[in-house]
């Protein structure tokens, strides 16, 4: 369903900080990408939601060719990207971010759905709260409901457990898991939290030097797994 | 005293809304794509140059109100496209680039009409009266349109979907285009609006001025000073600092003279940025 095929580039003109990575993802399924820092994770994530300036390759989803496009096209074209940091809108309330996710997709509606206020019941408490003023477990949903209710076929997850309480981070997993099977989206998690990786991921690709250079599943991996050992450890 | 003070208060009040009209153009060009529009002023020139040639031309004056916005939003559309859309978030090279395109649009304009003063004739000559002053009634009407136009701009940025989006792109772009909002087209729609409004203004103050091609530096400096004064982060913000900035000219140039007037205010304006450098309303 979604396929990058050779994908390189950077930041700079010739610049290769991604050389010649290839993934293919499925609907319905989680694939988790590990790797030490500075191996190129965030940037495929900015590459394939069309931030990244020099890439070339092929990413295309359902068919459609994505690089090349603006990122405002390759949003409507059904990829939702949950970015480090979460870039949530500080001083809009909790409804209002939800909205810029449905706004900008032509195709839909302009009311949120019963079901974004239902998954992660925290945001309809603080509907009407500042965005900015919620913990970081509470902004990643927010950041995560307000793509998903743009209706993505593909799901981009740079790093959410970053700055969260264990426990939330485990819940948010889950719920990605289940949503991912009933609404048969593909996600694409990029984590440094083995666990949470376990907890979601059904696959997960090693990533270094700006490629994959491994893959396994993830049932009975841990710390001491060979490759976890080769590709994670200092 | 009070029916003396009176005429002066209303004239304050219709430059403060006049001037909220060029202000709110200017603010949000600048909030949205970080760009300093040095040629805010022409466009309000054009704006009441199309006033001129529409009465030269034979039509009545009123339909420069709808001339004026739809000509500046035409031109505000090249400009963005020719020029603007190269410097953004370049802060530096978007005031050079925009003040030469203000020269160029100013030459045009005495290439065109000649470099002496034009007038146009009152509309609405009728006076009204308002307890115990007589006031004309043309400045009531602009007053009234600058309301409807500042109150529809607040809506449409605080209560609308678009204007959402519109401020969704001011606080994260980057974000806001991951989401699935053309930035660019908002860009150039926003250019447009802003534009036009200019023009409207430009348009209303044709008949209640002379217009010579000096007008629109003559509204471009208490606009910048308005923004500075309010903060550029709040709509309440630029609302107080035109009040505070056409008030004070008003009031002072009727006190003394028109000299004096622009010293203090320009003097009192400096003092104010230096003790809050983000403006009265501004954040940080």
């Amino acid at each position: 369903m979604f396929q990058a095929t050779n994908v390189s580039g950077g930041y700079q003109p010739r610049s290769n900080v991604l050389r010649g990575i290839s993934l293919a993802l499925e609907r319905g399924s989680v694939t988790a990408m590990m790797g030490r820092n500075g191996m190129g994770k965030s940037t495929l994530m900015r590459a394939i939601a069309g931030h990244l300036p020099h890439v070339v390759g092929s990413i295309r989803l359902q068919d459609q060719e994505l690089l090349g496009r603006p990122a405002y096209r390759v949003a409507q074209s059904g990829v939702g990207y949950v970015p480090q940091g979460r870039e949530i809108f500080g001083d809009f309330s909790v409804e209002e971010n939800l909205m810029m996710g449905v706004l900008g997709k032509p195709a839909l509606p302009r009311v949120l759905p019963d079901w974004a206020w239902s998954t992660f019941p925290v945001l309809r408490e603080r509907r009407r709260q500042r965005a900015g003023t919620m913990s970081g477990g509470q902004q990643q949903q927010l950041a995560i409901m307000r793509a998903l209710v743009g209706r993505p076929q593909l799901l981009l997850l740079d790093e959410p457990s970053e700055g969260i309480q264990p426990s939330i981070v485990m819940e948010i997993g889950a719920t990605i898991r289940r949503l991912a099977l009933e609404q048969g989206l593909a996600v694409l998690l990029v984590e440094q939290n083995l666990e949470l990786v376990c907890t979601m991921a059904s696959r997960c690709l090693f990533i270094e030097n700006g490629a994959v250079v491994d893959e396994a599943e993830t049932a009975g991996l841990s710390q001491e797994t060979p490759v976890v050992r080769r590709y994670l450890s200092a | 005293m009070f029916a003396a003070a009176l005429p002066l208060l209303l004239d304050s009040v219709s430059f403060f809304l006049v001037l909220l009209l060029v202000v709110l153009g200017l603010l949000v060009i600048f909030g949205l794509m970080n760009v300093i529009n040095m040629a805010h002023g022409e466009f309000f020139l054009i704006g009441a140059y199309t006033a001129v040639a529409a009465t030269h031309a034979g039509l009545s004056f009123w339909w420069a109100f709808i001339l004026a916005p739809c000509v500046l939003a035409v031109i505000g559309w090249i400009v963005e496209l020719a020029v603007v859309r190269f410097v953004y978030s370049r802060f530096i090279d978007s005031i050079l680039a925009t003040w030469g395109l203000s020269l160029i649009l100013k030459q045009l304009i005495v290439v065109i009409f000649g470099p002496t003063s034009q007038s146009v004739a009152n509309p609405l000559e009728s006076t009204v009266q308002i307890v115990g002053t007589t006031y004309p009634a043309y400045r009531l009407f602009i007053m009234g349109a600058s309301i409807v136009l500042t109150a529809g701009t607040f809506l449409l940025l605080y209560r609308s979907h678009l204007g959402l989006t519109i401020r969704g792109v001011i606080a994260n772009r980057a974000m806001a285009a991951s989401l699935g909002v053309n930035t660019r087209r908002l860009d150039v729609g926003t250019f447009m609006a802003g534009a036009a409004l200019a023009g409207f203004a430009g348009a209303a103050m044709a008949p209640l001025m002379s217009v010579d091609p000096q007008m629109g530096t003559g509204f471009l400096i208490p606009s910048f000073l308005s923004i500075l004064v309010g903060g550029t982060t709040s709509f309440i913000g630029v609302v107080v600092g035109a009040a505070l900035i056409s008030g004070g000219t008003t009031g002072l140039s009727a006190l003394r003279d028109p000299v004096f007037a622009q010293i203090v205010v320009f003097s009192l304006a400096i003092v104010i940025i230096r003790l809050f450098p983000s403006g009265l309303f501004g954040k940080r």
